[in-house]
């Protein structure tokens, strides 16, 4: 109970800081024109994500880690990485790499901190991998935790409504999958805008309200990445419709193998 | 200059220049910088392919900031041509410094990329796994199983694929992928599962982080909020030393919660790397640089590196104070010769 | 030096012991053979000795036992690493680090050493197994013999007292088995170990053996001096099959240890093998002048040969040969130069199509293939993806050639390895395919599977199939093989009569014609006397 208790409140305090530090180039008025808070957004931003995601590493270690969920999440990261990079990929619409629907499943499976390790390290990963470690990264580390993360929210339902092994699990799996494939676009462009120096004041009217700084962004990601966040929304449905069930027998099956919450070992 | 705490500080260090400044000849200062160093790192003939790549990049994300901010900002006096008023959002003046502005969001971008492309480059995937804390020992143990299955897994699939292709699979649909996929996972997952049997006979564990936990991580958590609070005074008129202490004290809260939790855990390597002389200097530089850049940020009546175009537009001045910082990312160069 | 009273264990939920009640006691220094049938419990019996069996497994144990002067169970695995080092049978899933000596360096890191002491026994354990060489080498890149000696040292570094072993040769080709076990007893008299191995090949190991130890399915064990144990088992290798036929005794653990025989010229030998006669049919599977070149350089150079409709081919070579290259470019999977000719048709273009229609390819994992629900859903897959229809009771039907008759609706990933391997057998032949082609299939098999896997062989030539096996096993060859192709440097080296290959090639002759280097017989089935 404890546990939970502890997940569930470190989770709400990441959110908060997280919806903060993003909303933050909407909602805060520039005080000042000088170039010292051009620089601030991005870097005050970066070092804001890397602390929550230091948080919520830390909670899990401190959690429910151990040495068979560690070759565990190992191993499938590997997985998730191969497919993400995948010569003849999954036949899907352009740009769309299937990355998610791994991630949303071990979420839906196993909870939500093993979602949340599932979706941060296999950018992680990689990213060390192709040699692209970039400032980015812990942004895509944070938005991809969240998808698997917040799978749990649709166990909850499922479970209320009964409806495992129905096809309005699959249903319900595939619009969280289209959903978050804008959504995840959506919130990648905005860790990235701060880099952009839109929020510095020059390139926006100054004193610029909130809705009138939401119109521009939303133009802004119109014009750059609608078009592949459809692919990916487009992608994680067809994948989450195919392959949900017989890849979740499988999780099922090893869950009870593998039983992260061992009562026979010894601490 | 090989050392990976050297590269660690020339990164830090140029990041926070870069973003600190808008100033446009600093910033292809730098960036010729990152080319040289660039062709450093690849082999003969590659260098060149490298280059084109990276020259159409930057290029393209300059052209592609300018445009942008040519049609949404309608600020600065030069003005090119109209676009008619009643459009929504980027109706209006088309003026020459909103261009300007916007290209040089693009080069501070481009900067950025190629940083991080040169530190990939001059870092081994183990060094920069090393680099994650001791206190993370389970996780970091996490992402070097993930890179050695890696390879093994790809040759997996392309052997999974081809008994199932032999069998008849016409791979056409997405549901094609199920006779690929589920023996992946059921022969991975078995071997996640011996691996970890393989673990823990040598003796591996992960139950050292426990008396206070709890405590440390609330802790974490009031860090986190210090830092985003002492941002926020930054931004409005409080006085900027509330800020810094904020920043220092939610820092050395966390480098203590580091210190403490990783010490149950066994040391990450059993070998350290070699300090040469070159990357002694270096690091010290870098950190010079970086200290250098981080007070004349806060002090109000130093040089700066800013730059505007707006509202009409002219020649950058520079200072010899940028153009050392500017350099300095180039000193890696140096340091190779000397190796 | 090790310890068991009364030791019995189940896995949870499972009310049937593995083990029942098992007393036996393992002196300091010996090396001991453990064996039993799949499933027999031998890799738990294993577990016992380090605590992973109930630690990490969970389940009930009763009893005691102890291992130097410590408990297992109560001490749990962690405290056991430096007691026990152990090995496992997958070369490929041990390993966290890719780098051979961080991957050694581990087990020290976990104990807190010292970078010094870290440092020296590296080096020492390195030396011992001839491991400087690809020290700092990618693990991935490394063969399967190199891999499991950096398990062992893995294992060793620690300083252990017993060094258990659970398969380690299953996945490795004879010569580096035989390799890996030649360190493994040379480590054992150096420092003193106390060795248990579990093995199915028990041929490489009976000369070094003292102890032996059979699980029964019934959860209890034999343990005795190998001689005496051999007497009891039904499925020995042939050396002791041809010891008791001559009824020599005390049986010989190794074919120098055998007496020598002196044949009767008139005791003529039974030989009912197949004369190979070169067939002139259209209907074989005709491979002429087979090129392939992989990464720049030659893999196979200028081979032909033809597999005929009801003949079996057994196809040798050293490791890294390329035979499995051979077989994928034969299915048109990677290209080749030369000609492929099926049943008449020169089939260059739209390689891959047409043999998928005609062939059955089963890979040398035979889990790659296995995806679907129920075993009878796995043969539904292929006779969809060939556009075929067969009846419920027709594939049923099928199942039985396999041994399956009761498996149909079982979840192909619950069987045990021969049958999910027969599993896999079956829905690459349910298309009623005129060639078979397959590429090691006795790896990891048991006595009893291989025993089944020969019937299936023999019904299939029976059905006038071709087959083609490609196999470092030369007793099952030898079983089989109506002709031997032994492959070397890319090129044919031998191709004929399996009587003179195995007879008069080092590295390929079987254990009787070790035994009776005079006669034409290689299997214990040759002989004359029962």
């Amino acid at each position: 109970m404890k546990r939970n208790l502890s997940g569930i409140f470190t989770n709400l305090i990441i959110f908060v800081l997280g919806f903060l530090s993003l909303a933050a180039p909407f909602v805060l008025p520039q005080a000042r024109n000088s170039g010292a808070h051009n620089a601030s957004f991005p870097i005050m931003i970066s070092l804001i994500i890397g602390l929550c995601l230091i948080i919520v590493f830390y909670e899990i270690q401190i959690s429910i880690i151990d040495n068979k969920m560690i070759a565990f999440l190992g191993v499938l990261i590997a997985i998730n990485a191969a497919i993400r990079f995948l010569e003849n990929a999954i036949p899907g619409p352009a740009g769309f790499s299937p990355t998610f629907f791994l991630i949303i499943l071990i979420g839906y499976t196993f909870g939500g901190r093993m979602g949340f390790l599932m979706g941060a390290m296999t950018m992680f990963v990689s990213a060390l991998i192709t040699g692209g470690v970039g400032p980015w990264l812990p942004g895509q580390m944070i938005t991809a935790g969240w998808v698997g993360q917040s799978s749990v929210l649709v166990k909850w339902i499922v479970r209320s409504f009964n409806w495992s092994d129905k096809p309005g699990e699959v249903v319900l799996l595939s619009v969280f999958g289209a959903v978050w494939g804008l959504l995840y676009g959506a919130i990648m462009n905005l860790w990235f805008w701060p880099f952009l120096g839109a929020a510095s004041g020059q390139s926006w009217l100054q004193n610029a309200g909130f809705l009138e700084n939401v119109g521009r962004y939303s133009t802004y990601y119109l014009a750059t990445s609608l078009v592949w966040d459809i692919a990916r929304s487009v992608g994680n449905v067809l994948t989450l419709a195919f392959l949900t069930r017989p890849v979740i027998k499988v999780f099922h099956r090893f869950k009870i193998r593998f039983s992260f919450q061992v009562s026979g070992e010894k601490s | 200059m090989t050392v990976t705490t050297a590269w660690v500080l020339w990164l830090l260090s140029g990041m926070v220049f870069i973003l600190s400044t808008r100033n446009p000849l600093y910033l292809l200062i730098t960036i010729l910088m990152f080319y040289w160093l660039g062709l450093k790192f690849e082999k003969e003939r590659k260098g060149g392919q490298w280059i084109k790549l990276n020259l159409r990049f930057m290029l393209t994300i300059v052209g592609l900031s300018g445009l942008i901010n040519m049609l949404f900002a309608h600020t600065g006096k030069t003005v090119l041509f109209d676009l008619p008023n009643g459009w929504p959002l980027i109706g209006g003046a088309v003026t020459l410094e909103s261009i300007v502005y916007g290209a040089i969001n693009g080069l501070v971008i481009g900067a950025l990329y190629l940083l991080f492309n040169i530190f990939n480059k001059a870092l081994s995937v183990k060094q920069i796994t090393r680099l994650i804390p001791r206190a993370f020992h389970p996780i970091a143990t996490m992402v070097t199983i993930s890179l050695t299955f890696f390879p093994s897994i790809q040759q997996r699939i392309r052997e999974i694929r081809e008994a199932q292709l032999i069998r008849g699979n016409p791979m056409k649909k997405v549901a094609d992928w199920l006779p690929i996929l589920i023996p992946l996972l059921v022969s991975s997952l078995e071997d996640a599962f011996l691996l970890s049997e393989s673990m823990t006979s040598r003796g591996f564990h992960t139950h050292s982080i426990r008396k206070y936990s709890s405590l440390y991580l609330v802790l974490l958590i009031i860090s986190a909020f210090a830092v985003f609070a002492g941002w926020i005074f930054g931004l409005y008129d409080y006085p900027k030393l509330l800020s810094i202490g904020l920043y220092i004290l939610a820092a050395l809260v966390v480098i203590i919660i580091f210190v403490v939790s990783g010490r149950g855990n066994p040391s990450k390597s059993y070998k350290q790397e070699a300090w040469h002389l070159g990357d002694k200097i270096a690091s010290m530089s870098f950190s010079l640089a970086l200290m250098t850049t981080l007070a004349l940020l806060f002090m109000d009546n130093g040089p700066t590196f800013s730059y505007s175009p707006y509202p009409v537009i002219a020649f950058p001045q520079l200072h010899w104070t940028g153009i050392v910082l500017s350099l300095i990312p180039g000193i890696p160069l140096l340091i190779q010769k000397n190796d | 030096m090790i310890n068991l009273t009364d030791l019995s264990f189940s896995y949870p939920g499972s009310t049937s012991p593995v083990l029942h009640e098992v007393n036996l006691h393992i002196p300091p220094g010996t090396l001991t053979l453990v064996t039993g049938a799949s499933g027999s419990g031998k890799s738990t019996f294993l577990r016992c000795l380090n605590g992973l069996v109930p630690h990490f497994t969970g389940g009930q144990i009763s009893g005691s036992i102890t291992v130097g002067e410590v408990d297992p169970i109560t001490s749990g695995p962690e405290t056991m690493a430096t007691r026990v080092g152990f090995v496992f049978q997958e070369p490929e899933a041990q390993f966290v680090f890719d780098v051979v000596e961080d991957e050694i360096a581990f087990s020290l890191e976990n104990a807190g050493l010292a970078r010094d002491e870290i440092d020296s026994r590296i080096s020492s354990i390195c030396k011992f197994l001839h491991l400087n060489s690809i020290r700092t080498k990618p693990i991935h890149q490394i063969s399967g013999g190199e891999k499991q000696r950096v398990a062992v040292a893995s294992a060793l570094v620690n300083h252990p007292q017993v060094l258990v072993l659970d398969e380690p040769t299953s996945q490795l080709d004879p010569h580096s088995a035989n390799e890996l076990l030649r360190y493994v007893v040379s480590l054992k008299e150096k420092l003193g170990l106390t060795v248990l191995l579990a093995e199915h090949r028990l041929e490489r190991l009976l000369p070094f053996t003292d102890l032996m130890i059979h699980l029964q399915s019934d959860g209890q064990c034999l343990i005795g001096p190998p001689e005496e144990i051999l007497q009891e088992l039904d499925l020995v290798p042939p050396i002791i099959t041809v010891a008791r036929r001559l009824h020599i005794k005390p049986l010989p653990l190794s074919i120098e240890t055998f007496p020598r025989i002196v044949i009767p010229e008139t005791m003529v030998p039974t030989l009912e093998k197949k004369d190979w006669k070169p067939q002139t049919s259209d209907g074989g599977l005709d491979v002429q002048n087979f090129s392939v070149t992989l990464e720049k350089s030659l893999v196979i150079d200028h081979i032909s040969f033809k597999l005929n409709p009801g003949e079996i081919i057994a196809l040798l070579g050293p490791n890294g040969v390329g035979k499995t290259t051979l077989l994928r470019a034969m299915m048109g999977l990677i290209p080749f130069e030369g000609n492929l000719v099926l049943k008449g048709q020169p089939i260059k273009e739209n390689t891959l199509s047409m043999m998928i229609q005609a062939v059955g390819y089963l890979p040398q994992n035979p889990n790659d293939l296995l995806f679907a629900e129920t075993v009878l859903d796995e043969l539904e897959v292929t006779l969809q993806n060939h556009g075929l229809e067969k009846s419920h009771t027709e594939l049923v039907q099928f199942l039985t050639h396999f041994g399956l008759p009761n498996h149909q609706d079982d979840y192909p990933r619950d069987l045990s390895v021969g049958e999910r391997q027969r599993t896999a057998l079956a829905s690459i032949t349910v298309h009623d395919p005129d060639f078979i082609l397959l590429d090691e299939p006795t790896r990891g098999l048991d006595y009893e599977n291989k025993a089944r896997l020969v019937q299936l062989f023999q019904k299939w030539r029976d059905q006038n199939k071709g087959i083609l096996v490609v196999t470092h096993d030369v007793e099952f060859a030898a079983l089989l093989a109506d002709r031997v192709i032994i492959l070397e440097q890319g090129k044919v080296r031998f191709s004929g009569n399996p009587q003179e290959a195995f007879h008069h090639f080092p590295g390929y002759r079987t254990q009787t014609a070790q035994i009776f280097p005079d006669s034409p017989w290689i299997t214990p089935e040759d002989l004359p006397f029962r």
